[in-house]
């Protein structure tokens, strides 16, 4: 980038038209897809020349529709529950990694602890298990450990109210996928985080102590504001995770709290593949996380603590 | 305002202690300056004082209560911070009424305090700016200002100045000594600047390796040292230090050594006599020597010019005695060469004398 002959090579620029076409490509090819009939799709003609048809989105979309397609004949696909589904458990899960999560790894730069310098280093070694191998362990606890007895007191209030089987299960519920897409992102947020606290000048918080600030407006007062830019990063990460997460969202939902990914594959059977709606669905499931990262990376602006400090 | 008493005040950062008990009275509306070399302990001091460092033993008393245990926002005082510390993500107002809003004050009044606190560092037209879009200077008032706010009976300064460039350092320790004499407060300045601390103070304190040296007012400080740390340290340039040994010559006390043999007169040759020791050191500030050619022997030193420092009215020479350096101020206007041998007068007055040994004046 330094010298000007850089911009000049044309591999610079062929490098760079690859690398676009290879993170637009599958985009524009779902895109285009998702308006196709399954025979346009499957019949192997240029995929350039054919009737565009809002089919896919129709059926995609057929719980949350006003009107019935004529060519939907059962609406089995509950799109809009899911995305419900899909929305509380990112979202949810990703505020509470992030209050967990900024306040951990202010407590592992700021306090003296024993201990301090292994946790800190011990956490991102939890992020490296991978989610397959959770898996088992996971679905076994939530489906056997966690649960409210049915003949115990709130298990039995339960069953009263709502009926049916009586004991309560995480498996199956938002918190269960929750807590375990929480447990997942927290590591890797505390260890992004700590990197944003080291750089608040110390003598901000002392300032703030003499100012009559307690530990706790200090916290949220001056330091939080100045992290701002690490948290959107932070928060970007996690929603991402959680909104595109697939293997421990199959084995931990049920029918009524199953995410939009789980969703998609409902439309493989033995007998067919829906392509069109899968790729309609996927556009859409596209959707939230292009939002949400717009909104957050505004929040990312570097040089926080510009002025703060005599450097 | 309130009266601070240091007690025996000792820190230790694990087996290393580095404040070693200082006793210490600050009285009321009093301007206090801790002077000392990097690492002396003067910060460490006005920090234990602020609570913001622990204090390992004894207790400071503001008003006779004792408040070591209390937190900084317990203590009733403002702090105005080396690095300033502003807070970046706020503005200029916001960060005067930081403390303020945190006590819950009405708005009405916080806006009062705000204009009036601004109009007194001249900071009115820069309210609404945030401190990275302000320079060195402006930032240094922001951080005047927002400890001004707080109306706080002390005042603690841990080293303002130290960040801005030389030009503008003098600016605003024309400005903080106007300030000192408006605001009713009891002022605690730390600073490893000698000028600074002659120019603010009402009364220093020179600190060195954790102890108490000396303290008392500039003029004390300048004209009577207690020992040969103090003497080098106030005043610039520092004085000049010549080993030489006392020696009675019929009841004429001499101090003489490598390339000097000068008369002591008066009080200063009856003390000299009563000292057992007779190693000394002989300390004289360089505005205590004379250019003068026919200079009596006896009242003067022979020095080799080596290197002329002109810096516009006076000129520094950098002079040898001996195995000694030796500093001298001369009129720009004197007809100095390099490489000369010069005679230069001794003010008998400007003459102090220092142990060899505990380094303590006589």
């Amino acid at each position: 980038m330094s010298s000007p002959n850089t911009k000049a090579n044309p591999a610079f620029y062929a490098v760079i038209a690859l690398l676009v076409f290879m993170s637009v490509g599958p985009v524009i090819l779902m895109f285009m897809n998702s308006f196709k009939l399954d025979v346009d799709i499957i019949s192997g003609t240029s995929g350039l020349i054919f009737l565009p048809t809002i089919q896919n989105y129709e059926k995609a979309l057929c719980d949350v529709l006003w009107y019935e397609p004529d060519h939907v004949d059962f609406c089995s696909l509950k799109f809009g529950g899911a995305f419900v589904n899909s929305l509380i458990i990112a979202l949810v899960s990703t505020i509470l990694t992030l209050v967990i999560g900024c306040m951990a790894a202010y407590a592992l730069v700021r306090f003296r602890f024993m201990g301090r310098d292994t946790v800190s280093l011990t956490t991102l070694m939890v992020r490296m298990v991978p989610p397959a191998v959770l898996l088992v362990p996971v679905f076994g606890l939530w489906n056997n450990e966690f649960c409210l007895d049915r003949d115990g007191l709130v298990g039995g209030a339960i069953r009263e109210a709502f009926g049916g089987r009586g004991d309560v299960c995480l498996a199956g519920t938002h918190s269960g996928i929750i807590l375990i897409y929480v447990a997942m992102n927290l590591p890797f947020v505390i260890w992004i985080l700590q990197s944003f606290i080291v750089q608040v000048p110390r003598s901000l918080e002392e300032a703030a102590r003499v100012d009559g600030a307690g530990p706790f407006q200090v916290f949220f007062k001056v330091v939080l504001p100045l992290i701002k830019p690490g948290l959107a990063a932070a928060a970007i990460f996690t929603f991402r995770i959680a909104w595109n997460e697939y293997l421990l969202a199959s084995a931990l939902s049920d029918r009524d709290t199953k995410t939009v990914p789980i969703l998609i594959v409902n439309n493989m059977s033995e007998f067919n593949v829906e392509w069109g709606v899968i790729m309609a669905t996927g556009m859409l499931l596209a959707i939230p996380p292009i939002i949400f990262t717009l909104f957050a990376s505004r929040q990312i602006i570097t040089g926080m603590t510009a002025g703060a400090v005599k450097g | 305002m309130p009266t601070i008493r240091l007690e025996n005040l000792v820190k230790r950062y694990g087996n290393v202690e580095v404040l070693h008990g200082i006793n210490l009275e600050m009285a009321d509306n009093e301007f206090t300056v801790l002077v000392g070399p990097s690492g002396c302990g003067k910060s460490t001091t006005l920090r234990m004082i602020a609570g913001l460092e622990d204090v390992s033993d004894g207790e400071i008393f503001v008003d006779d209560k004792p408040v070591s245990h209390l937190e900084p926002k317990q203590r009733d005082l403002a702090m105005v911070f080396q690095d300033y510390a502003l807070y970046p993500h706020m503005n200029v107002a916001q960060n005067i009424s930081f403390a303020l809003r945190l006590a819950k004050r009405p708005k009405s009044e916080i806006n009062a305090k705000v204009r009036e606190v601004a109009d007194m560092v001249g900071l009115t037209d820069f309210l609404a700016r945030k401190p990275g879009a302000l320079s060195g200077g402006q930032r240094q008032r922001v951080a005047m200002a927002r400890a001004l706010a707080k109306d706080s009976g002390i005042f603690l300064f841990d080293e303002p100045l130290s960040n801005l460039d030389a030009k503008l350092r003098g600016q605003m320790r024309a400005e903080l000594a106007l300030m000192s004499q408006r605001v009713e407060k009891n002022m605690i300045y730390v600073t490893h600047d000698q000028i600074e601390a002659m120019t603010l103070a009402d009364r220093i304190v020179v600190m060195h390796g954790g102890h108490i040296q000396q303290q008392g007012t500039p003029e004390e400080l300048f004209k009577k040292p207690v020992n040969k740390f103090v003497a080098g340290f106030m005043g610039m340039p520092p004085m000049n230090f010549l080993d030489g040994e006392i020696h009675d010559r019929a009841g004429a006390i001499h101090v003489v050594g490598e390339g000097f043999d000068i008369l002591l007169e008066g009080e200063k040759a009856a003390t000299a006599k009563a000292h057992s020791a007779k190693d000394v050191t002989l300390g004289i500030r360089p505005s205590d020597l004379r250019f003068e050619e026919n200079a009596n022997p006896e009242q003067s030193l022979q020095l080799d010019v080596q290197v002329s420092e002109y810096v516009g009215a006076q000129s520094v020479l950098l002079c040898r005695c001996g195995p000694a350096r030796v500093m001298v101020e001369v009129n720009s206007e004197s007809p100095v060469a390099l490489g000369q041998s010069l005679t230069f007068a001794v003010n008998s007055a400007g003459v102090h004398l220092f142990d060899r040994k505990n380094e303590n004046a006589l």
